[in-house]
């Protein structure tokens, strides 16, 4: 086990931000904190990362190095009037890192960003910074890192890249991922493991795949001559311009789907569609 | 702790709010020194107008250290402002811009990180005033010469030349014990208040505050002793014709105990706070 953390609560006066939160993070895996916004997430990473202090419960993290957790809450926060290489020194020396060239290099090309930028952070686009945050997060080689948000404000070719590297930090360097997000669709394809966050709770936690399985409820089929298939009104689907929803209640999708094809329906694609109440609980 | 030390003091190098900071200096010793130039004259001939019928004044009162000690007089209240709107960013700006966050998520110590921000404000706070003794010494000197010094504190006291020039680094070297006080004030303020512009307005109040409160009598004399308001000005006292040496030490010495446990204070509610920007 890397990251555990057990029966943490957190209270700001009488509104109570979390109760008696449990997760368990195991070497090399990426979890995924999901919940809607003013669930308890930030909180959570801010504890999990020091930055405030929980009421009651325990944090434990396997790790001996220097620096066991790094992590971005939020936005990325850097030193605006300071270049690439000036944050990631005075990031540096803060914790006794002495950053050479090479270093330098190393931190730079990790993240996807050039080293050869000498302007200040403040001309960054988000994507930029929050590589370079990233770049800070990672000095001295943290057993876990912890992401707030990562992908919010991010074009989704920021969002694709992110989504790389956070997959290679996991696989090839055996880095535990934790990241947070309020948008389903970020977290399906990266993580391993969800919890899902409801007033401060955790109410469901298990294989991504598998949460996300249980919460769809209906299938978006995009296809030919929908409106005229007899299988669609079998089924009651809504039928919409070139596609179609189905219920997910008492049916089995493969066996539609094989329906529609014998029908001579030409179906191009069929997405799950999450329902977030049934995912996130009730508000 | 003096990788951090060293931290702080590559952010200040790279800030340009120091410049700023040494150019507000420089504005105002310029300042000073120009209208010496065009009008110092006329106020030296209005301040000696009776004693002149009584007393033969020769060589000129308009000289390098009658400047100094104008210039010296922007230790009551410019430089403090400055220095206490200066010295509050170093925190501020960490808590605006939430990089403190992205500090504390480093291997660092809260105890070694606050630390460090008092000690460079406290080297900041010296360096701002020996820049400013040194830069006025020099061109106070090289445009209006050397002389004999004529002050009004408690009556006229003239001191000569020699006398003046060693009285007046004296008064500038007690002058950073204020100084430092008054820095050490607003990074706790900073402490407690983390915005900037709230930071500000405490801070010039707080000034105004102790500059008023030294000029009243509280009617005890513990108070008037001992309280904190009553020991900013030892640097004046270097301007009796007979310094008064033991209060001087002691005023300083007590000062210097309230920089300390206004410190102690702010490093303890750094320490008890959680870290949000």
């Amino acid at each position: 086990m890397m990251l555990k953390t057990r029966n943490i609560c957190k209270s700001y006066g009488s509104l109570e931000v979390l109760k008696n939160v449990t997760i368990e993070c195991h070497k090399g895996k990426i979890y995924g904190l999901i919940g809607a916004n003013g669930t308890g997430k930030t909180t959570l990473f801010r504890i999990l990362l020091g930055l405030i202090k929980q009421d009651s419960g325990s944090i434990e993290i396997d790790s001996h190095g220097i620096k066991p957790i790094g992590g971005i809450v939020e936005k990325p926060a850097l030193y605006g009037y300071l270049s690439a290489y000036e944050n990631l020194k005075v990031f540096a020396q803060i914790q006794g890192l002495k950053l050479t060239k090479e270093l330098f290099q190393q931190c730079m090309r990790q993240v996807g960003l050039s080293p050869a930028r000498t302007d200040a952070v403040n001309n960054y686009s988000l994507g930029m910074k929050q590589r370079l945050g990233l770049a800070v997060a990672l000095l001295n080689n943290p057993a876990c890192i912890v992401l707030d948000e990562p992908f919010s404000g991010l074009d989704p070719m920021g969002i694709f890249a992110l989504h790389e590297l956070i997959k290679d930090l996991s696989s090839k360097k055996q880095i535990t991922v934790i990241i947070s997000s309020h948008i389903v669709s970020e977290l399906t394809d990266l993580c391993d493991t969800l919890y899902v966050l409801n007033k401060g709770e955790i109410i469901k936690s298990g294989a991504a795949a598998q949460l996300l399985e249980e919460s769809v409820t209906t299938y978006k089929i995009v296809g030919k001559n929908l409106e005229s298939s007899e299988v669609m009104k079998k089924v009651k689907a809504v039928v919409l311009d070139k596609s179609a929803l189905v219920s997910s209640k008492n049916i089995e999708i493969t066996r539609v789907l094989k329906e529609l094809i014998e029908e001579g329906v030409e179906v191009t694609s069929c997405v799950p569609q999450t329902d977030l109440k049934t995912l996130f609980g009730p508000e | 702790m003096i990788s951090l030390i060293s931290a702080e003091i590559y952010k200040i190098r790279k800030q340009s709010k120091t410049l700023y900071a040494l150019a507000a200096i420089l504005i105002i010793e310029g300042f000073v020194i120009v209208s010496a130039y065009y009008q110092g004259a006329g106020i030296i001939d209005l301040l000696l107008d009776n004693l002149k019928d009584s007393f033969e004044f020769k060589g000129n009162l308009l000289n390098g250290n009658l400047i100094i000690y104008l210039i010296l007089n922007s230790l009551w209240f410019h430089i403090p402002l400055i220095l206490m709107i200066i010295i509050s960013g170093f925190l501020t700006s960490e808590y605006k811009d939430k990089t403190i966050e992205t500090v504390m998520l480093q291997p660092v110590s809260k105890l070694n990180f606050i630390l460090s921000k008092y000690v460079v404000s406290i080297a900041f706070t010296i360096f701002i005033v020996l820049l400013l003794a040194v830069s006025t010494f020099l061109v106070s000197y090289w445009i209006f010469g050397r002389g004999d010094l004529v002050v009004y504190l408690d009556g006229l006291n003239f001191f000569k030349s020699d006398d003046a020039f060693n009285r007046l680094i004296l008064a500038f070297l007690s002058g950073v014990n204020s100084m430092v006080f008054f820095s050490v004030v607003s990074l706790t303020l900073a402490v407690i208040l983390k915005d900037a512009t709230k930071t500000w307005i405490v801070s010039a109040i707080f000034l105004i505050c102790s500059n008023l409160l030294l000029k009243i009598d509280f009617q005890n004399e513990i108070l008037n002793e001992l309280f904190f308001s009553k020991l900013t000005d030892s640097w004046q006292y270097f301007f009796y014709y007979k310094i008064p040496y033991a209060t001087i030490y002691f005023k300083n010495l007590l000062l210097l105990s309230y920089t300390i446990l206004v410190m102690l204070i702010g490093v303890i509610i750094f320490k008890r706070r959680d870290i949000q920007g």
